[in-house]
């Protein structure tokens, strides 16, 4: 499976960036329930600390992807009826700007109540927006609005890639399976 | 035999007299703190990233003569309950028992016992610092910039770091250092007026 993508299929390293991505954002709901859930604290401090790295390093890994997918034009061309392939452009525009979006919301968030942000601790990111108790009540919201926005635009994603695969047969959902050929 | 006590008596006279100045020679001199434009700060490192909270309320009583450091001595008093760091969560778990337990302790107090020239306008005051009830000793690196001729204010500038676990700050979970640093740096920006 070559690095670069070609005019069939995705190469390995845009199938790494899309299903890293997938993987990370996965758990990232699970961690913010579960640290809702409990009382102020260190256990609390810990998994809010999970999900900011992980979100940070959604946000690293989105930003390589589209700079990856901007650098390498050569990738497999739209399939469909021209309102299909608009739809699917829109569709996958819509994700990255939302997966764009949540982290840089929720790093906002955290700058807005003096909290830092790290990767893992091992490096801190700078406050994006200064201390402000109201801005970050407005960007807790956001952040709940945009993880909806996206489980809705990835439910349609994950379902536009099933029918391609099973209703119209196509080659569409294999071109970016990790371990495909094809 | 009435010379001499004439002259003892003027002699008396003149200590009396020269004695609040003669006491204010030995000691440096005193300043207030404007509270508008100084600012004492706190930075803890949690989860491997500092953020900074600051003390809104605090007094000092600054005795300072870059030239006469034998008779310059710092006192401050932080009123504890002033700390906030941007969170109420945060703030609201610094007053419990846990960290500063101001509901015991609401004050934290320094008091110089010491201050040595370090050159090049900064000093190093060794001191005293309470919280909760313990007492340690502490080291305050600072620098003192005199009021311009034009006027304005001098400032004192400078820095420490606490090891907040020698005074109890952390309890339970928060005793250990893997997510909460033991060192906390303590910065402060002070503008400074002579006292009159």
């Amino acid at each position: 499976m070559p690095l670069r993508n070609t005019a069939e299929a995705y190469g390995s390293l845009a199938k790494f960036l899309h299903w890293a991505i997938v993987l990370l954002i996965v758990p990232q709901y699970f961690l913010a329930e579960a640290a809702d859930e409990l009382p102020n604290g260190l256990e609390k401090l810990q998994l809010v600390n999970w999900h900011k790295s992980l979100g940070m390093l959604v946000l690293l890994l989105a930003l390589a992807r589209i700079g990856w997918k901007v650098m390498n034009r050569g990738m497999p061309g739209p399939i469909g009826e021209p309102w299909q392939r608009k739809a699917a452009a829109a569709g996958h525009g819509l994700l990255y700007l939302l997966i764009l979006a949540q982290p840089l919301s929720g790093w906002a968030m955290s700058s807005a109540a003096n909290y830092p942000v790290t990767l893992f601790g091992w490096f801190q990111f700078p406050a994006l927006v200064a201390e402000n108790h109201d801005l970050h009540e407005t960007l807790e919201e956001v952040h709940e609005v945009f993880f909806y926005s996206l489980v809705t635009v990835a439910a349609v994603h994950i379902a536009a890639a099933l029918y391609h695969h099973f209703v119209l047969k196509d080659g569409v959902l294999r071109r970016m399976l990790p371990f495909s050929r094809s | 035999m009435p010379t001499c006590r004439r002259a003892g008596v003027l002699a008396l006279l003149a200590v009396l007299a020269l004695g609040p100045t003669a006491r204010d020679a030995t000691a440096a001199t005193a300043w207030t703190v404007d509270p508008g434009h100084s600012q004492l700060t706190f930075h803890p490192r949690l989860a491997g990233g500092e953020f900074a909270g600051r003390f809104e309320r605090f007094e000092a009583t600054i005795r300072f003569d870059p030239a006469d450091l034998a008779h310059s001595s710092l006192l401050v008093s932080v009123d504890l309950l002033g700390a906030r760091t941007g969170d109420t969560d945060r703030d609201t778990a610094l007053q419990g028992s846990d960290f500063f337990q101001t509901a015991r302790w609401p004050k934290g107090t320094f008091s110089s016992t010491g201050i040595r020239p370090l050159g090049n306008g900064r000093f190093e005051a060794t001191g005293k610092l309470t919280l909760r009830d313990v007492t340690r000793e502490v080291l305050v690196q600072f620098r003192f910039d005199p009021a311009a001729p034009s006027g304005g204010a001098a400032r004192m500038t400078g820095s420490s770091s606490v090891r907040r676990l020698e005074f109890g700050v952390g309890q339970g979970d928060w005793r250990g250092t893997e997510w909460l640093d033991d060192a906390v740096r303590v910065d402060f920006d002070l503008a400074l007026r002579a006292a009159r």
